[in-house]
């Protein structure tokens, strides 16, 4: 199957009437990576044409390009890009070069707004001090900012390039005074000031990354004032994609891998523990830089998991015999040597995990398996795996999975956390009841106020979580700030540990009076928690912590909301569960509840407050 | 030159997303439905793509309609 070959086929079914099955198979086609540079855009430009046709659920998200260059050719590439990454999106474009008019304008709801600047006044020829241009072009971005968070969308914010090294040359463009300095200086600006929680889409490293000859083109900008070649606007479109993720669903989270020919060379089954290739050949050394590369991504919380078909007890002794191994056991959070179809093992590793199948990234050897994978199971995503293992690094990190706007502490303990969840797991089998279960955890909980420190982890919470959420209102810093700020509103922060380890800050709750400062109501905004800490009784200890100190400021019941998406199934009863009385439903599909402190009898949890014996 | 016009009409029909569009000598941008000034760049790439040429921003400027486009492709096809 090439592009010209989708195309095609796309045409039939759509001429047959079959519009739907017609955007399917180009969307899977999308996947396959079928479209290169010079396809993609028109791959992109039939999705658009019929985008009414879109499949009503999910809700498709929305993208506003605002940019000082031409970004027509970015809005079909972009829309191809997200599509074959398994998301319905419209994007849609500003005019050239009237971003602040654009942003001041949104009328219908931005998910995303991508800020596109270009070089023209930063490096025209004028007589500002260079100190002048960069604060002329800071302005100018906190201004887009400002309306972009006043429209409720994220950000992606694409940096600046010094596309050629001007006048100077190589040597000296770097100094004071040059062009690439300025450039550097500038983006180191954007940088700091960028606002929380937005990403960052450094062109000087994406240009790079393609290398600038082929990246731009000169007779492009001089048509069209769009500065890039078609190779450049579909890896530019494929950092776009990654960055619009990172600020809604947040990056993937587990990395699953297959043993022969992908972490060694060589079948186990067949050469032993200690045959199979690594280090010592040049194909040994890839394999080694590929564990290596892998071991990083542990370390930084990607969650590593095995899906291989082995005999468990071959597969285990590589790790445990072969010294050249770099990889231990104790990096994956789930282990399935098995000869059953992978699709359903993975399907098995992300009810163990606990963590959705569109978190999931794939990376196998056999094309057979990969093309099982992309069949079977459309949410995960399948990294395009070179025959030679020399390639296996970079078609990882080309994919960008896992490009996100900030690690945190609690990502780095991620792994650790995983572990020990499978120990609790045992636990649990072991246990005769839950209750007891839950008691033998000895658990307890640290409920604060939400205070600047927390900002970060909150407001990854907030953009992030996607099970435990009752209204999934992915809320900027500012916006909580502005929150705080409020009278006599109530946020509130948990934190849970037990007897195998601390699992951090993992509930959030935000909540502030409807309307009037003095009202007796304390209307829930938002109230989310991590699922690695769901069944533990944590809602139910939050909520007595919030309905105290609700009581302390006058209030007389509190108000919640549950608001439906694909993936909070799990909380569409929660305030059922804790004893609300169910309000209206609202028009747009949301349904109230409210729940009467007067008559609230504080609920049975099996955790402790911290520093109580 | 029906040679090129065939492999023209073919790359009109992809970029402007219609399958029964016919192309002539005479036609021109007021013609056919979507040509404006985004399509022609497409254009303009995807027909450089197809005979593997490179067309020099003026003569593109130049043309006027289909057949310029004809007799500026059989030129630059002869050049070696």
């Amino acid at each position: 199957m090439n592009a010209a070959e989708s195309l095609a086929r796309f045409k039939k079914l759509r001429a047959a009437g079959e519009i739907a099955s017609a955007l399917d198979s180009l969307q899977q086609d999308l996947r396959r990576g079928v479209f290169d540079a010079d396809t993609l855009d028109q791959a992109g430009r039939l999705l658009i044409r019929h985008s009414e046709s879109f499949p009503p659920e999910p809700r498709a998200l929305s993208v506003l390009l605002a940019g000082q260059f031409t970004t027509s050719w970015l809005v079909g590439a972009l829309t191809a890009v997200a599509w074959g990454r398994g998301k319905a999106t419209l994007v849609r474009e500003g005019g050239y070069d009237n971003v602040i008019q654009d942003l001041a304008a949104v009328a219908s709801p931005v998910d995303v707004v991508v800020l596109a600047p270009w070089t023209q006044r930063f490096l025209g020829r004028d007589d500002r001090p260079a100190e002048r241009r960069i604060e002329d072009e800071l302005s100018f971005l906190r201004r887009a900012w400002e309306l972009t968070a006043r429209a409720g969308a994220a950000l992606v914010q694409i940096g600046y390039d010094w596309e050629r090294p001007g006048p100077l040359g190589y040597c000296l463009s770097g100094l004071a005074g040059g062009r690439v300095d300025a450039v550097r200086e500038l983006n180191e600006q954007v940088r700091r000031e960028l606002p929380k929680g937005a990403y960052f889409v450094d062109l000087e490293l994406v240009a790079g990354e393609v290398g600038r000859a082929a990246f731009y083109d000169a007779r492009s900008y001089h048509w069209t004032k769009q500065p890039f070649s078609r190779v450049g606007v579909a890896r530019l479109c494929e950092h776009l994609w990654a960055g619009v993720r990172a600020v809604t669903t947040g990056p993937k989270k587990v990395l699953v891998l297959d043993l022969d020919n992908t972490l060694w060379g060589g079948v186990v089954g067949e050469v032993g523990a200690m045959g199979v290739e690594l280090g010592e050949t040049a194909d040994g050394e890839a394999f080694c830089a590929f564990q290596r590369e892998i071991a990083g991504l542990a370390e930084r919380g990607i969650v590593l998991a095995v899906c291989s078909k082995n005999n468990p007890a071959d597969a285990r002794e590589v790790f445990e015999k072969n010294p050249q191994m770099i990889l231990k056991m104790a990096d994956f959070a789930a282990f399935e040597a098995t000869w059953d179809p992978k699709p359903e093992v993975i399907g098995r590793i992300a009810r163990s995990l606990r963590l959705g199948l569109d978190s999931f990234v794939f990376f196998d050897d056999s094309p057979a398996e990969r093309e099982h994978v992309l069949q079977s199971l459309p949410d995960v995503e399948v990294v395009d795996v070179p025959g030679d293992p020399a390639g296996y690094v970079g078609a990882l990190q080309a994919g960008l999975w896992f490009e996100a706007v900030g690690v945190t502490q609690a990502d780095r303990m991620r792994k650790e956390q995983y572990r020990q969840e499978e120990q609790r797991r045992e636990l649990e089998q072991g246990s005769v009841s839950v209750q007891s279960y839950l008691e033998s955890l000895q658990m307890v909980a640290d409920v604060r106020l939400l205070d600047e420190p927390d900002m970060d982890r909150a407001v990854q919470l907030l953009g992030k979580t996607n099970q435990f959420n009752l209204t999934t209102r992915r809320h900027t810093a500012e916006i909580v700030r502005s929150m705080l700020a409020a009278p006599r509103s109530v946020a509130l922060t948990l934190r849970l540990a037990d007897r195998f380890g601390d699992a951090g800050l993992v509930s959030l709750v935000l909540a502030m009076p409807p309307g009037e400062a003095n009202s007796t109501i304390l209307r829930i905004d938002t109230w989310l928690m991590s699922c690695r800490v769901i069944g533990r009784t944590v809602e139910d200890y939050l909520l007595n912590q919030l309905v105290e100190r609700a009581r302390t400021l006058d209030y007389r019941s509190l108000q919640g909301e549950y608001i439906p998406t694909a993936k909070n199934q799990l909380v569409a009863d929660l305030y059922d569960r804790l004893g609300f009385a169910r309000g209206a439903d609202r028009p747009d599909g949301g349904r109230e509840y409210v729940l009467d402190l007067s008559r609230y009898v504080a609920r049975p949890s099996s955790i402790k407050p911290v520093n109580s014996s | 030159m029906d040679d090129i016009i065939g492999r023209l009409q073919n790359v009109f029909r992809d970029v402007f997303d219609s399958e029964d569009l016919v192309i002539g000598l005479q036609t021109t941008a007021a013609d056919v439905e979507g040509w404006d000034s985004i399509n022609h760049v497409n254009l303009v790439l995807a027909v450089e793509r197809e005979f593997k040429v490179r067309l020099s921003s003026s003569a593109i400027a130049r043309l006027k309609n289909v057949g310029d486009l004809v007799t500026l492709l059989g030129t630059a096809a002869r050049k070696p």
